[in-house]
């Protein structure tokens, strides 16, 4: 008997029974009785504190009831396994990880290197939206599986009259010390680059105009750091303002830190985060880690996961969260993108290292 | 013999010290008690929820104990390797002896990333990762000059005419070595060990290279959960960890005594 | 008659001699202290061959198309780091940090290491011990959260500053907090290392010093310091190395703009995939690090390490 299963058939199947009922098939025309040999465990790449919890919830745990399969957690930061993996490929080694949730830039490169298995046959793409698709690729070398925004986070007590409306209130005298950027720039050079009188066509061709800002934004000596770096300064009451991803601010709030965030008028980058496999697996942990990756795309599995993160997804007809109906961060509509920049991965990762260098000469200086 | 003013100018300077060096540490342990959900000093009420929470937590468990393996490995290692060549160098007229100080500091001159990633590769291509040896013997490379200078510079207190009158005496070289030269190192060597232990039990950037998510290590786990906000359980895990170790310094000082190796003469 | 056996522990001792000169015959015995340093060679071996790799990798160049090392080998890397003035910047900063961090650290180690080794008390000795092993236990990342509540903005320290009517100071996030950090963490270590050496000078000697009329301070400078001289030296060649290769504290206390060389490194590897990069940069350290040691050897003798060599 031959299973072809529909998006909808398998919802339905999810109450029913047999993981492979739930999961779909691969190729859509696999036997039952020749599903691949279930390995103990899968281990998946995930960022820690509340972003792999919410992984946890709507995949794994799920995952894990569904075919028996365990998922180990791996929370090396996604910079971090990168080499590791790199490394076992270049030395024809087992891959430390079997699904590694990464973002976009850094999953491209990786694609462009060729260590990621091709992903193009998951039966529920179909049912995504375009975001799924990385842009500039072939194939689905990954499956991106949300966006996310890299918001101006404010804490309200300093903006009585409601949230800073441009990328300009970080050269204000009175917050000179008080902002916070990421160690290496990221997500703030294309705002910079319409702030500062740019526009983002040029990009990555001229981006003078992104510089010159983020030389004047120095002369305000802001702090750079991570995520739990931002959550700690804002508060302890280092900072007044941050660019972050609004997931993180988001967590800040919930744990009590007095903060808010906005998206200006010159506008926010928006990226995308997604799933990949490593080359190198043996053949039935290849196909059960696609399976992990084709259920983390159904909407169930979505609706759950990115609620705890606070993002919209790559399937139609989420609900966001509460508190987050109407968020500039959470874009839903068509107009909500109009200020959101995004820039295709290719070029980012064509040109990250030079934007990387430039920001840094600045920075160091 | 010292005065009062002697005595002043250097607890002074003493207490400077005791209070950078324990200031950090006393405000983590004051955070690990609170009740709100991120570290603050004073801390917002008490609870011991946080150590509650990585008692239930049996990964920490797991990587705690792994730690413990990788820190034997570590040690026993490094004891060896690191006493007879604190001794060779101390005891012996090498030629070459600067070029062989600085090729025995290269652990200390490499960055800790470069070292890593290094062994990551060596130990990749002998197929040793997956396994906790290669952390053990990669902190014990890492840190082995600790170990080394700290015998060698206990052995300065060796008087070379002890080790001719014990061979003039009739003692052969393996019983010079055991009865003279080896105890007369011996504080360096505890010194040594101890810190190596220590140092493995926490080590992270290099341990991170070479553990995976089922050999991971605990510091490694610790570092590796925080995306969004430190929150208290990293104090309580610190806390939990200061008393383990005291108590094992404790029981180690009940059995051998810890103070020969300061001990004036 | 017969029945007269030495004890075990004697007959094991003549077996382990006969052993010994079995296995390495008294002739060789001028090697005896390569056989003794040869397994620390080894180990640090594998190190080398890391670094190996690492130099093979540092001659290739990254192609941002395929994000593979280029097959050919050219110098493009070392180039690019020599010709930054953003590298030389950073280069110059692990340098200064690194000699003041030294300075700073020996300046605190001594009188502490003194201390420990001179107090009468065996209580107060050990509690002079276990705060110097107490700060091992927090890791970077929650100590510096630590230094944020004791000295940030809003810290205790700006609280009692206001008290007295001060004005909030920044504290953390520059060039002085890094390496303030840097004497933290390096402290223990250069103790640790100080101690046995002082250990070493009897109490004696600076008994009769004093008796024949110098004065403390002279003592210290004349008598004890000079004496102390291979202690102080491994002590500072293990502080100097260890923070020019430091990577944490800068990140941690450094508010991003005061990055170390090892910053450099981790961003190459980490954040931009630049392998090739990196490694060039980490050589370059490597080298430099090594020269360092190497000039103060030069100049100062091996330290503790030519004292008690056979004559």
């Amino acid at each position: 008997m031959i299973h072809r299963l529909t998006r909808r058939g398998l919802l339905r199947g999810t109450a029913a029974a047999g993981s492979a009922a739930l999961l779909g098939s691969v190729a859509g025309t696999r036997l039952w009785a020749q599903e691949p040999e279930k390995p103990a465990e899968l281990i998946v790449r995930a960022w820690g504190g509340s972003w792999v919890e919410a992984l946890k919830a709507g995949v794994s745990d799920p995952f894990t009831k569904a075919t028996g399969i365990a998922v180990r957690h791996d929370l090396t930061e996604d910079n971090e396994i990168q080499p590791k993996v790199w490394a076992a490929a270049a030395q024809g080694r087992v891959p430390p990880i079997h699904i590694n949730w990464d973002t976009t830039t850094n999953a491209t490169k990786s694609a462009l290197r060729g260590v990621t298995e091709d992903l193009s046959g998951l039966p529920n793409l179909a049912a995504t939206t375009d975001l799924a698709k990385p842009v500039g690729l072939d194939g689905y070398p990954i499956v991106n599986t949300y966006g996310y925004v890299y918001v101006l986070a404010y804490r309200p007590e300093v903006f009585p009259d409601g949230p800073p409306k441009s990328w300009d209130v970080l050269l204000e005298p009175r917050f000179k010390g008080r902002i916070a950027l990421y160690n290496d720039g990221i997500g703030f050079h294309f705002p910079a680059q319409v702030a500062g009188g740019g526009s983002l066509e040029d990009i990555p061709g001229n981006m003078q105009p992104a510089w010159d800002f983020i030389a004047k934004v120095k002369e305000q000596q802001p702090l750079l750091g991570e995520d739990p770096d931002f959550t700690a300064w804002f508060q302890n009451g280092e900072i007044d303002l941050a660019c972050t991803i609004s997931t993180n601010a988001r967590e800040a709030k919930k744990n009590g830190v007095d903060i808010a965030w906005t998206v200006p008028e010159e506008g926010c980058k928006f990226d995308t985060d997604g799933l990949w496999i490593p080359k190198g697996l043996p053949e039935n942990e290849l196909y059960w880690a696609k399976q992990y990756i084709n259920f983390a795309i159904t909407p169930e599995a979505q609706q759950v996961w990115l609620d705890g993160l606070g993002l919209p997804g790559v399937v139609p007809g989420l609900t966001p969260p509460a508190d987050l109906a109407n968020d500039p961060s959470y874009p839903t509509k068509p107009e909500d993108f109009e200020h959101l920049i995004r820039i295709s991965a290719q070029v980012q990762v064509e040109n990250e290292s030079d934007w990387f260098a430039k920001f840094k000469e600045i920075m160091q200086g | 013999m010292t005065t009062a003013g002697q005595r002043l100018a250097i607890w002074s300077l003493v207490w400077i010290s005791i209070l950078i060096l324990s200031a950090p540490t006393v405000v983590v342990l004051g955070a690990s008690v609170t009740s709100g959900n991120m570290i603050a000093f004073p801390p917002e009420g008490f609870s011991l929820k946080w150590y509650q929470k990585i008692a239930m937590a049996r990964d920490l468990r797991q990587a705690f104990g792994r730690s413990l393996v990788v820190a034997t490995v570590c040690t026993l290692v490094a004891l060896p390797v690191g006493t007879l060549a604190g001794i060779a160098l101390s005891r012996y007229r090498l030629r070459f002896a600067n070029a062989l100080q600085v090729y025995l500091l290269l652990p200390f001159t490499v960055p800790l990333i470069g070292s890593g990633i290094g062994l990551m590769l060596v130990f990749g291509e002998w197929r040793g990762l997956g396994s906790l040896w290669p952390v053990g013997v990669a902190c014990a490379v890492i840190n082995l000059p600790f170990l080394v200078w700290s015998v060698s510079s206990s052995a300065t207190l060796l008087d070379p005419d002890l080790e001719h009158a014990a061979a003039n005496c009739g003692a052969g070289r393996v019983q010079t070595f055991l009865h003279v030269t080896l105890p007369a190192v011996m504080p360096g060597v505890i010194t040594g060990s101890l810190l190596m232990f220590i140092l493995a039990m926490n080590e992270f950037l290099v341990s991170l290279l070479l553990t995976d998510a089922r050999t991971v290590t605990l510091p490694v786990q610790i570092y590796n959960s925080i995306r969004s906000i430190i929150t208290p359980d990293l104090a309580a895990v610190s806390v939990v960890f200061i008393v383990i170790a005291g108590a094992a310094i404790a029981a180690l000082d009940r059995l051998v005594g810890l103070e020969i190796f300061l001990k004036s003469k | 008659m017969s029945s007269f056996r030495y004890p075990l522990r004697w007959r094991l001792m003549d077996a382990l001699e006969r052993a010994a000169d079995l296995l390495w015959p008294e002739r060789l015995s001028r090697f005896t202290g390569w056989l003794m340093i040869a397994p620390a060679l080894l180990l640090v071996g594998l190190l080398v061959l890391g670094l190996a790799e690492m130099a093979d990798g540092s001659l290739r160049t990254l192609d941002r198309a395929t994000f593979l090392p280029s097959e050919e080998l050219s110098l493009a890397n070392y180039e690019t780091a020599l010709g930054s003035a953003t590298y030389w910047r950073v280069f110059g900063r692990s340098i200064l940090g690194a000699t003041l961090a030294t300075a700073l650290t020996l300046a605190l180690a001594f009188p502490y290491a003194y201390a420990l080794v001179r107090v009468p008390g065996a209580v107060t000795r050990k509690a002079l011990l276990v705060v110097l092993f107490l700060p091992f236990f927090i890791g970077q990342v929650v100590r510096a959260y630590g230094w944020l509540i004791i000295l940030g903005n809003g810290g205790m320290v700006n609280e009692a500053l206001g008290l007295v009517g001060i004005a909030p100071q920044r504290l953390l996030f520059n060039f002085p907090a890094v390496v303030f950090g840097l004497v933290q963490y390096l402290l223990p270590f250069a103790v640790l290392m100080l101690a046995p050496a002082l250990t070493a000078i009897p109490a004696e000697t600076e008994t009769a010093a004093r008796s024949l009329g110098a004065s403390w301070v002279r003592t210290i400078w004349h008598v004890v310091l000079p004496m102390a001289r291979p202690g102080l030296i491994g002590a500072g060649l293990v502080t100097m190395t260890l923070a020019l290769t430091d990577f944490a504290t800068p990140a941690m206390l450094g508010g991003g703009s005061q990055d170390f060389i090892a910053n450099a490194i981790y961003d190459q590897f980490f954040r931009t995939a630049d392998q090739g990069l990196g490694s060039a940069l980490a050589l370059m350290l490597v080298a430099a690090g090594s020269a360092i040691v190497a000039l103060v050897l030069g100049l100062f003798g091996a330290g503790t390490l030519a004292m008690g060599a056979r004559r």
